[in-house]
C-alpha cells in the first residue's frame, strides 16, 4: 500500500472544506446581499410579483449572452462578438420581416424569421469557429474584429428602428413568461449538457489544456467550431428576444452587452482561463448584474449617464472578485498537497 | 550502420541475442524504417517483445526511441517494414487503431487535464453512459467506481477521486495517466519516460506500480526513457537503440551504467568492457 494512503482525504480541514465549497459557489451568498442592499436603498427594485418578473424579463436577452460567453469561457476561448451577433441577427431579419417604409420587406412569415435569425446566428458563430480553429487566428483579435464588423454591418443596414414586425416573432421575446421560460430551459438544458454528456467534458477539457483534450482523442478543432456555431445561435436567440423586449429592431441593439455578459459569467464563477465554472452559477450571474441594473434605473441618485460608468465598475469588482478567488482557493489547496 | 555492424565494429560488443523467450511475442518489430525528409529517424529496427515482461528502449537524444514509440502507438506510420501484434500484421494509422489492438501510451507530459478531478481525467473520452433509448448521459457513479477499481485494486493507492489533478504531486500525477491507460483495459502499455523529472520517492512508487502491472496483472511495458539508473532497476531486458540503429538488447541482470552509457553514446562498448567488468 501506498506510504502517501489518505493523503488527500485527510489533508484538509473542515474549515478549509467549506471555504472551498464557499468559493465555487460564492455568487449565492453575494447575490443574497444584493437583494438585501436592494431592498434597503431601492425597494421599488423588488417591491411585488410583477417588478420579480420584469426583472427577469428584462434579463433574458443578458442571459441567453451570458450562457454563450461561458460556454466560450469554459473552452478556454472568448467571444467578442455575442453582441454583434444579437444586433447584426436581429436587425437582418427584422429588415426582411418589417414592414417600415426603409425596411425590405420580402418575408411575412415569422416562422421564417425565425429560422433566419437562427441560422445568421449560427453562420457567423461557424465562421468565428472556422477561423479560429482552422486558419489559426487568435480568438481575441478575431472576435473583435467580427464585432466591429457586424456592428458596422447594423448600422448600415438601418440607423433608424425597424417596426411593423408579425405578431408572433415579437410574442416569443415579448411575453414574459415564456422568454423567461426560454431562459430557464437553455440554462437547465446548458447546464445538464455540461455535466452529463460527453460534450460537456470535452469542452472542460479543452478549456483546461486543449493539448491533452487532442492528446486524449477530442477533436479539438472540431469542438472549437461548435462551440462558436452555438454561441452565434444562442446570441441570435438573444437579439430575437431583445427584439420581443423593445417590441422593434432598435439600431443600437446588442451594442455593450458583451461587457455586461462577460461581468455575468464572470461573476458567477466561471473561469477567465477556462476549464472551471458551472452554469447554474452563471445564472446567479445573470441574475445579479440585472439586479444592480434595475436598481440603478430606479435609483434616484443614479443618472442614466453615469449607469454605463458603474457598469464598468461591476465588470472590475468582478474581475477583483475572480482574481482573489482563485489566490485562496490556490493557497488552500496547495497547502494540502503533497 | 545496422545492428550487426554495430557489433562487428568491436570486439567485445555483445551479443545481439536476447534472453531466452518463447512462443509469438506480444509485438514484433521487423525491419521498421522511418524517415522524415532526408533525415532516417529509425533505420531497420527488428525486435521482440514479449507478453507480460518489462521492456526498456533507452537512446540518447536523437537516437530515435521516441519515433519508434510513436509507430508502436500509431502517432507515425513507419516507411517500411512491419509489425506484428500477438502474430498478426498490423499497421496503425492512427492512435485510436493501437487501442483497438489494446495499445495504449502514456506520453512524458502525461495529457492530463489539470482542472479536472481524477476520476473526469481517467475516463475522458470514453466515460461510461447510461440511458433510454436514444438519449444517454455521462453515468458518474460508475465513472467514479471504475476509477476507485483502477486507483485501489490495479495501482493500489488510495486516493480521493474527487482532487483536481492540479494538485497531485509527480508521481500521482504519472499514476493517475497510468490509470487512465488502463481504463482502456490494455494489453500493453508504453510509457515515454515515466520517471523523468520525478523525486526519489516518486520514481520508486511509479516502479513499483510498473512492475505490480507487469508482474501480477501481465501487462506488457514498453519504456522509452534515457533514465539508464531506472531501467536497470525495472526492465527485464534493454534495447539501446543509437543514430536510429538498435545496437544491442541486453539483460540488466548482466550489463551496468557504464556499458549502456557507452552504447547509447557511440554505438559500440569499449573493449573490455561488457556487462558488469
Amino acid at each position: 500500500m501506498s506510504t502517501e494512503e489518505g493523503f488527500i482525504r485527510s489533508r484538509f480541514g473542515d474549515t478549509d472544506d467549506a471555504v472551498l465549497t464557499l468559493l465555487d459557489n460564492m455568487i449565492w451568498p453575494i447575490l443574497g446581499l444584493v437583494i438585501v442592499g436592494v431592498l434597503v436603498f431601492v425597494p421599488q427594485t423588488l417591491r411585488n410579483v410583477r417588478s420579480v418578473q420584469l426583472l427577469l424579463w428584462a434579463a433574458v436577452p443578458l442571459g441567453l449572452l451570458v450562457l454563450a460567453e461561458s460556454l466560450c469561457l469554459l473552452s478556454g476561448h472568448f467571444d467578442l462578438s455575442i453582441g454583434s451577433i444579437a444586433g447584426f441577427s436581429a436587425m437582418f431579419t427584422g429588415m426582411l420581416l418589417g414592414t417600415c417604409p426603409s425596411c425590405w420587406n420580402v418575408v411575412s412569415s415569422p416562422w421564417i424569421g425565425f429560422g433566419i435569425i437562427l441560422v445568421a446566428g449560427a453562420l457567423i458563430g461557424l465562421a468565428n469557429g472556422v477561423m479560429i480553429a482552422r486558419v489559426g487566428l487568435n480568438p481575441f483579435l478575431q472576435t473583435l474584429a467580427f464585432l466591429i464588423i457586424f456592428e458596422g454591418a447594423k448600422t448600415a443596414m438601418q440607423t433608424q428602428p425597424v417596426t411593423g414586425l408579425p405578431a408572433l416573432y415579437l410574442d416569443v421575446g415579448g411575453t414574459p413568461n415564456f422568454a423567461i421560460g426560454v431562459l430557464l430551459v437553455a440554462f437547465l438544458a446548458f447546464g445538464l449538457l455540461m455535466r452529463f454528456s460527453r460534450f460537456g467534458q470535452a469542452v472542460y477539457a479543452l478549456g483546461s489544456s486543449e493539448k491533452s483534450a487532442r492528446e486524449v482523442g477530442i477533436d479539438t478543432s472540431r469542438l472549437i467550431i461548435v462551440i462558436y456555431t452555438i454561441s452565434g445561435v444562442l446570441s441570435a436567440i438573444a437579439g430575437l428576444m431583445l427584439t420581443g423586449f423593445v417590441g422593434v429592431v432598435p439600431p443600437l441593439i446588442g451594442e455593450g452587452l458583451v461587457f455586461q455578459a462577460f461581468a455575468g459569467a464572470v461573476i458567477g464563477g466561471i473561469s477567465l482561463f477556462g476549464g472551471r465554472g458551472k452554469i447554474t452559477g452563471a445564472l446567479g450571474g445573470v441574475i445579479l448584474i440585472q439586479l444592480v441594473q434595475s436598481a440603478l434605473n430606479n435609483s434616484t441618485a443614479v443618472g442614466a449617464t453615469e449607469i454605463q460608468m458603474i457598469n464598468g465598475f461591476v465588470l472590475l469588482v468582478a474581475i477583483l472578485l475572480y482574481s482573489t478567488q482563485s489566490k485562496i482557493r490556490s493557497r488552500i489547496l496547495a497547502s494540502g498537497s503533497v | 550502420m545496422s545492428a550487426d555492424d554495430a557489433t562487428s565494429d568491436s570486439e567485445s560488443v555483445a551479443q545481439m541475442e536476447a534472453p531466452a523467450v518463447s512462443g509469438t511475442p506480444k509485438i514484433r518489430v521487423e525491419d521498421v524504417v522511418k524517415t522524415f525528409g532526408r533525415i532516417t529517424a529509425v533505420d531497420g529496427v527488428t525486435l521482440d517483445i514479449e507478453e507480460g515482461e518489462i521492456f526498456a528502449l533507452i537512446g540518447d537524444n536523437g537516437a530515435g526511441k521516441s519515433t519508434l514509440m510513436n509507430i508502436l502507438s500509431g502517432v507515425h506510420q513507419a516507411t517500411s517494414g512491419s509489425m506484428y501484434v500477438d502474430g498478426e500484421a498490423v499497421s496503425f494509422s492512427n492512435p485510436s487503431e493501437a487501442r483497438a489492438k489494446g495499445i495504449e501510451t502514456v506520453y512524458q507530459d502525461l495529457a492530463l487535464m489539470d482542472d479536472l478531478d481524477i476520476a473526469t481525467n481517467i475516463f475522458m473520452g470514453q466515460f461510461p453512459m447510461k440511458g433510454f433509448g436514444p438519449i444517454k448521459y455521462i453515468d458518474w457513479d460508475e465513472t467514479f467506481e471504475r476509477s476507485g477499481e483502477i486507483m485501489m485494486e490495479r495501482l493500489g493507492r488510495d486516493i480521493d477521486l474527487n482532487t483536481e489533478v492540479e494538485f497531485l504531486s509527480g508521481g500521482q500525477r504519472q499514476l493517475v495517466a497510468i490509470g487512465r491507460a488502463l481504463a482502456f483495459d490494455p494489453e500493453v502499455i508504453i510509457l515515454d519516460e515515466p520517471t523523468s523529472a520525478l523525486s526519489v520517492d516518486a520514481t520508486r512508487l511509479v516502479q513499483d506500480t510498473i512492475e505490480t502491472l507487469s508482474k501480477e496483472q501481465g501487462i506488457t511495458i514498453v519504456i522509452v526513457s534515457h533514465n539508464i539508473e531506472s531501467v536497470l532497476e525495472l526492465a527485464d531486458r534493454i534495447g539501446v537503440l543509437y543514430q536510429g540503429q538498435l545496437v544491442d538488447i541486453l539483460d540488466p541482470s548482466e550489463t551496468g551504467l557504464e556499458p549502456l552509457n557507452d552504447l547509447m553514446t557511440t554505438g559500440t562498448l569499449r573493449e573490455g568492457i561488457r556487462g558488469d567488468d
